[in-house]
């Protein structure tokens, strides 16, 4: 007894040999095999280990729904949890097996099926409770090596790509209905995208005998005269190896296609197609899938759905063991039956849990006929075997009949696969004839058509699909003539579970295979009260994991009704959710990875930086130089106190160009300005600049920046790097929703123009020696002003402004002559001691001058007031935004977090920023009541020109607390560091060195 | 995910588009003649219906253009579109015979998928 080729049906599969290896071992099968088909072709069984219990695992059906075989393909970057049953096997393949250690015959972790007591439902909840921090590092560790599936890729460039397609009718499954459906539509005016998950059309008509001939066709001749017929048609394409993985709002399908089936993915072309869909009409025509029964052992490897025995026989001509029991409750097992024995395979038995009277009489005179072994009204109790089956034990009358046997076919009855339906908000009923869901009312445009729609028999095919897709105009009338092998009705008993005979440790009724839930978990949950099917199937894991329970999830509803003493439809179904097939990453990311996926913007001087050391930091997409190193070894400490003393002391230059810039035009751009801003802009000078805020209509602090006025009519903006896309934004909603009345026109000019900072005492020598014929003195060029000069054969601007606290210019230039000028001016002012600097030293400048980084020292939660910025604010303007909110009662009081400085008493002391400020010197031992705080540290640096730490922090109604002493927390002790609150400016407090 | 109508670019992918929120919540004229209570309701205070909802949307990767929008929140319909400056639709025009998926009610949370 064992497994034999089926010569005659070959139709699908070549008989070049192809050898591939599975844990090592050599195999040789045919083109055209999947991995399960050319294992069982060689009498391999065992292929697994289930995921808690470690139990020896088979193959348990032949496609998508597969539970148990699942293997990681090294050959394939190491792809885990690939299908055995769906993956085709090519030259060279190398397949291993999964979740076993040493081997795949002996496995250690096999023990956890004797230690099955504490793995029962939800013992990840009741298991790892305490102590604290043991399931992080001690629990998960070892769960996350010992359970689950395949491992994952380490590394993994997507070549995958994503194709849109608009259509107007797309057809899911190419098998005898979705075929009859698209002969409707050949050579009309109808788009259509017919989606098959197969390399080959005629679903289910490749699996069994069922159909003898169609239109006077034998059913292979009549899919490929179809075919024929599909593919001279222009208005529809065929997209084969593709599966429809999710169905979504306004008729949109997201389907994978497998772009290297049976072969290795090519290194320059993509693996997988995602196809994002767009369709008038779905016509779903994607079958049903077959359940199983539980009964003790019915997980052992042998133990296979009879549907996907019968699949393989035709498919792929491997007739997995000839002489198999065959254990059914309804009629579509029978063809199985007739298929066998037509090859000279007789099962060893027919174990039909329906009564005598209720079984076709076809198939009682066909079992009498061939002498076959039958029970009716019988049930297999359970099976027993180490690593495959060795005996089946059959009920029947009451009495418990022992069989040898090598292999058990299983139907539990046929579901019409409702899952695309409900994932569109169909609404599917219970059918009491068939023990299934049938879809009823479509939400979306949606016809469901043959076994999809619970319509199992055959000769009812043509009429239904004629009827359902009538109202669409134009479709073709076609005749089909379908002569079947079997009766037409399918005829099914309820039944569920099968209760054992014995119990023992080893002995278990699987509900669901891969998770290794069992028929008792569920019992288990209920009567710890999780008796919601939602809650039912968190608790257990019930119908989870790549699988989704397909083969088995109607049958938990079915058992759980039974527990409950309720319908079905009173305890419904979970909700079915995309993806309906395991979904790789890399297809959805697609083309959107690495850079493609986040752009590095980079300056005009991007490359003088990395000649000059620079360490970078991303702000937004932005790379900015964080510190230059200047010679090896150099720490960021260092660099940044060297850069930050030698700016103080003579000049720096920065690289401001990722600063937001905004142009503001129109007749009404002043009174925009001065809605937008809270500064006043209309007595402001032409030619001049202002620091300004940005708030929210609920006061708080957006943005910041400077705007320079040129007239009246025209406004330039800089926000800060991050805020830029965001300041627009709203200038661009206010403009069209609240004042369409203005006019007034906006646009980014972030990318026209480089912008330099440069600063310190020597800075207006060093603007002298670049542009010798610029007045740079304080009478003509004073503080917060600007102008335009001809640089070369362009336009420059410059503005005299800092963030710094010193003697300052800011430069704007386009971009293409922003290096060049980089360089002169870098040439120029080395002699005078210029040092680049990055936005580290920008920081630690502007904290001793007591200027504030928007989103650093706020958050959001705070107003202009409480930053000490009230000068900024217009208040004799009628309205700007935000305006109004700061009288209201919350944001007007004084007892709100106001910015203060932090001067630490110990000036060798060091302050961390985010730390807490306390009122008590001394954290008490064990904290019984909540510590009260004043407020946190903002900002925090060591000033080399100071020689002691300047920290910024917001304390509850800090304006008040001047002088007063507090603590600052320290993580790394429980000591406080005190300090005095002072005012944040701590250089510089009279502006000499600005305005110098 | 939806296919939203840009009045002035057409029918395109909703990820080319962001939601401003509710509509026709119009900035007081004069915020300083409001009391607090008045001022908090129109900063902080929107309704978040299920069912019809007159909503904003900005084609923000597109002609960064605000418009208006009728949806069904309980099924993401959209069933109007239109521009800022034109009359919104009275919501009469709407009410009668909302569909909601798997044939829920229109008030009231919960999504079945088993017809009873």
């Amino acid at each position: 007894m064992s497994s034999i080729n089926n010569t005659k049906s070959f139709h699908l599969i070549s008989s070049q040999k192809v050898s591939f290896t599975f844990d090592g071992k050599k195999i040789t099968g045919f083109k055209g095999d999947t991995i399960a088909s050319a294992l069982l072709r060689n009498n391999i069984n065992l292929v697994g280990r289930s995921f808690k219990y470690h139990r020896p695992r088979g193959i348990y059906t032949c496609g998508i729904e597969e539970p148990n075989a699942l293997v990681q393909i090294i050959s394939e970057h190491n792809e885990p949890n690939a299908r055995a049953t769906v993956k085709r096997i090519y030259e060279g393949m190398i397949v291993e097996s999964q979740n076993r250690w040493p081997s795949l015959k002996m496995d250690i972790g096999a023990v956890n099926n004797l230690l099955s007591p504490i793995f029962s439902a939800g013992f990840y909840y009741k298991t790892f409770m305490g102590p604290k921090g043991f399931w992080k590092k001690i629990y998960e560790p070892i769960i996350r090596k010992t359970a689950g599936l395949g491992k994952p890729p380490k590394e993994f460039r997507s070549k995958s790509t994503h194709h849109h397609h608009n259509v107007d009718v797309v057809i899911v499954g190419g098998g005898i209905s979705g075929l009859i459906a698209a002969l409707k539509f050949i050579d009309t005016n109808y788009d259509v995208l017919i989606i098959e998950q197969d390399s080959f059309l005629g679903g289910t008509l490749n699996n069994s005998k069922k159909i003898k001939e169609i239109n006077g066709l034998d059913t292979i001749e009549w899919i490929k005269k179809t075919e024929d017929l599909i593919s001279k048609s222009k208005n529809i394409k065929i997209l084969k190896d593709t599966t429809v993985s999710s169905y979504n709002y306004s008729n949109h399908l997201i389907a994978l296609e497998d772009k290297a089936v049976g072969s290795l993915p090519p290194n320059y072309k993509p693996e997988l197609v995602l196809h994002k869909i767009r369709t008038q009409h779905t016509i779903l025509a994607n079958g049903y899938i077959e359940r199983i029964l539980s009964f003790r052992n019915n997980d052992l490897p042998g133990v296979m759905l009879a549907g996907s025995f019968e699949k393989f026989i035709h498919r792929y001509g491997v007739v997995p063991e000839t002489n198999p029991i065959i254990f059914t409750n309804n009629s579509s097992t029978f063809s199985l039956l007739k298929s066998l024995v037509e090859l000279n395979c007789k099962p060893s038995a027919y174990v039909d849990n329906r009564e005598e009277n209720s079984i076709e009489k076809s198939t009682l005179d066909y079992l009498k006929n061939n002498n076959i072994l039958f029970y009716t009204g019988a049930e297999v109790e359970g099976c027993d075997g180490r690593n495959i089956i060795r005996e089946a034990f059959i009920r029947h009358k009451g009495n418990i009949i022992k069989l040898k046997t090598n292999m058990l076919c299983v139907s539990g009855g046929i579901n019409p696969d409702v899952n695309l339906f409900t994932q569109s908000k169909g609404l599917i009923k219970w059918d009491d004839n068939l023990f299934t869901f049938k879809p009823e009312n479509a939400f979306q445009n949606t016809i469901v058509i043959g076994s999809a729609s619970g319509n199992f028999n055959f000769q009812k095919l043509n009429d239904e699909i004629k009827n359902k897709l009538n109202f669409l105009k134009g479709v073709n009338d076609t005749k089909i003539e379908i002569i079947s092998n079997v009766e037409n009705d399918y005829n099914i008993s309820e039944i569920w579970d099968i209760k054992p005979e014995k119990e023992s440790l080893w002995s278990k009724s699987f509900i669901d295979i891969q998770n290794d839930v069992t028929v008792k978990d569920l019992r288990q949950a209920i009567t710890e009260g999780f008796d919601r099917i939602e809650h039912l199937k968190r608790f257990t894991t019930n119908s989870m994991g790549t699988d989704q329970g397909k083969i088995s999830s109607i049958n938990s509803l079915g058992i759980v009704s039974k527990i409950l003493n309720k319908s079905v439809e009173e305890v419904g179904t979970t909700i079915y959710r995309p993806p309906f097939a395991p979904l790789s990453f890399s297809a959805i990311a697609g083309r959107n990875t690495y850079e493609f996926y986040d752009p590095k913007r980079k300056t005009p001087i991007h490359s003088w930086h990395i000649d000059n050391n620079a360490v970078f930091e991303d702000v937004g997409q932005w790379k900015r130089p964080w510190y230059f190193k200047n010679k090896k070894g150099e720490t960021m400490h260092q660099a940044v106190q060297r850069e930050s003393k030698q700016l103080r002391e003579s000049a720096g230059i920065l690289d401001g160009s990722t600063l937001g810039k905004i142009e503001v035009k129109g007749k009404d751009a002043l009174e925009f300005m001065n809605l937008m801003y809270t500064n006043a802009f209309t007595k402001m000078k032409p030619m001049t600049s202002r620091y300004v805020l940005m708030l929210g209509e609920d006061g708080m602090i957006k943005d910041d920046g400077i705007v320079s006025k040129i007239n009246d009519q025209h406004f330039i903006a800089t926000t800060t790097t991050g805020g830029a896309p965001k300041v627009l934004a709203d200038m661009e909603e206010y403009a069209q929703t609240e004042w369409p009345n203005l006019e007034v026109y906006m646009n980014s000019i972030t990318e026209q123009f480089s912008t330099f900072n440069i600063s310190g005492p020597k800075s207006r020598a060093i603007m002298r020696k670049v542009f010798s014929n610029i007045d740079f003195s304080n009478e003509k060029f004073p503080f917060m002003t600007f102008n335009n000069f001809k640089y070369l054969d362009t336009e420059v601007r410059i503005m005299r402004a800092s963030f710094t606290g010193e003697l300052g210019y800011e430069i704007y230039i386009p971009p293409k002559y922003a290096l060049e000028l980089w360089k002169k001016i870098f040439h120029s002012g080395k002699n005078l001691g210029l040092v680049p600097y990055g936005t580290e030293t920008m920081h630690l400048l502007r904290a001793e001058k007591g200027y504030i980084v928007v989103g650093q020292d706020t958050d959001g939660t705070v107003t202009p007031i409480d930053l000490n910025l009230n000068w900024m604010i217009g208040k004799n303007k009628k309205d700007f935004i935000g305006k109004r909110s700061l009288s209201r009662f919350d944001t007007a009081r004084e007892d709100r977090k106001q910015l203060v400085g932090i001067l630490p008493l110990d000036k060798n002391k060091k302050i961390l920023e985010g730390q807490h400020i306390l009122e008590i010197n001394k954290l008490p031992k064990k904290v019984e009541t909540p510590i009260e705080y004043l407020g946190h540290v903002t900002s925090s640096y060591h000033s080399p020109n100071l020689k002691h730490f300047v920290a910024m922090a917001l304390v509850k109604g800090g304006k008040k607390l001047m002088g007063k002493k507090v603590y600052v927390s320290d993580p790394s002790k429980s000591e406080t560091i005190p300090v005095e609150i002072v005012n944040p400016v701590f250089l510089d407090p009279k502006n000499k060195r600005l305005l110098s | 995910m939806l296919i939203i109508n840009c009045p002035y670019c057409g029918e395109r992918d909703q990820s080319e588009f962001s939601n401003g929120g509710q509509a026709h919540v119009a900035r007081p004229s004069d915020p300083e003649k409001l009391n607090d209570k008045e001022w908090s309701e129109y900063v902080f205070v929107r309704s978040n219906p299920k069912g019809i909802f007159f909503e904003r949307w900005v084609h923000s990767h597109g002609c960064r253009k605000w418009f208006n929008a009728v949806r069904n929140t309980a099924t993401d319909e959209i069933l109007k579109i239109y521009k800022l400056n034109e009359k919104p639709p009275s919501l009469d025009e709407f009410t009668n015979n909302l569909k909601t998926p798997s044939g829920e009610p229109e008030l009231g949370s919960g999504n079945f998928t088993v017809k009873k």
